[in-house]
């Protein structure tokens, strides 16, 4: 991928890009927590009132989504969305590299995804009864179909979870460099400077156009998808968390009718 | 009328491969499968792009439809449809992964 390989600021021979850029992540979020709440007040201002505006969010959101007891996965949940968050807005600097668009930064997360919600659903009901429920609710003929499908639904998971987010950040750079390199000095740009009558006439307003576009158009794009993938990466963590808990309760409703 | 356009199409598409093919044979190696990784990278992802275009726009109308005769459920709707559109797009990056395997990686 020579076309978006540019030179990081900050490059430690023999440490790959990502996992410097990962420690940069956790630095400002472990900044941005530790300054919020070094003088806690009642009435917040500053860095305190806006993370106390970002804890309510996902209050708000573990409540709709998990329910009652949600929020005690809020350390998990938090942690997921402020990193990736944070990782996705860092790719958007120049000179600053994504962890995020890296497959192993993004896979790390979807496992521990994975591994969590498998964890919660086998503690909350028993590991028998949690494998159980990958059967479904069909007759018995069709539950060892039934297990083997689940089965490799559950372990694309990861895989979707992990390829999505990596698959649009490093999208969104492809793009953005092939503007870049379309518009620069090898291009439209170059163009105009030979001085030729083509170049001026099609070459400096083209280059313009691209440059409009990119600022005006890709940029607040890249901006909203940053926010959008943290927000499903979250939102699908949720969702398997709640899935591995309400078969659980489904399971109680059922056990005493006797109908499974 | 239609088989001819289509391998007419075929042909079009077989040619640039064939003489890079001819070029490569001659200095021996695989130099072959570039040309077709590239037609197959801009083929595949111009059909999941297209198509992930069609559900997106079913999904997005769907739920505009929803919220116009449900305006309190707004919010929720608006949740559901986004991770709609995630998991319909996340087909289309799996192509986009494939791709710049395709495109990229050095076999």
């Amino acid at each position: 991928m020579e076309i978006i390989d540019h030179p990081p600021i900050l490059h430690f021979s023999g440490i790959p890009d990502h996992v410097t850029y990962t420690w940069i992540a956790m630095l400002i979020i472990i900044a941005v927590s530790f300054f919020a709440t070094r003088k806690l007040e009642l009435v917040p201002r500053g860095a305190q009132n806006f993370m106390e505006l970002v804890l309510d969010q996902f209050h708000q959101i573990l409540d709709e989504v998990i329910g009652a007891g949600g929020r005690r996965y809020l350390p998990l949940i938090g942690t997921l969305g402020l990193f990736i968050l944070v990782s996705n807005l860092m790719g958007l600097v120049p000179g600053l590299v994504a962890p995020t668009a890296n497959l192993n930064t993004t896979a790390a997360c979807a496992l521990i995804v994975f591994f969590t919600y498998h964890v919660i659903g086998v503690r909350k009901q028993g590991a028998l009864n949690y494998l159980k429920h990958f059967a479904g609710p069909v007759p018995g003929p069709l539950k060892p179909l039934m297990f083997v499908i689940e089965i490799i639904s559950h372990l694309a998971r990861p895989l979707s979870l992990s390829l999505r987010l990596f698959g649009n950040m490093v999208g969104g750079h492809i793009l953005i460099a092939i503007f870049f390199f379309m518009m620069g000095f090898d291009g439209l740009l170059g163009w105009a400077l030979t001085g030729s009558l083509g170049g001026l006439l099609i070459g400096a307003p083209g280059a313009l156009v691209s440059a409009v576009f990119v600022v005006g158009f890709l940029m607040p794009l890249k901006i909203l998808v940053a926010f959008l993938q943290a927000f499903i990466f979250c939102m699908l963590t949720m969702i398997y968390i709640t899935g591995a808990l309400e078969e659980a309760e489904h399971e109680a409703q059922h056990a005493p009718a006797g109908h499974h | 009328m239609r088989r001819t356009m289509m391998f007419a199409l075929m042909a079009v598409f077989a040619v640039p491969g064939i003489a890079l093919a001819a070029d490569a044979a001659a200095g021996g190696g695989e130099g072959w499968i570039k040309p077709f990784a590239a037609i197959a990278a801009g083929i595949g992802f111009g059909l999941a792009a297209g198509l992930c275009g069609l559900g997106q726009g079913r999904a997005a109308g769907s739920a505009v439809d929803a919220m116009a005769r449900q305006p309190g459920n707004t919010n929720r709707i608006q949740t559901a449809m986004i991770l709609g559109l995630a998991f319909i797009e996340s087909l289309v990056l799996f192509v986009f992964v494939i791709a710049v395997i395709l495109l990229f990686v050095k076999s």
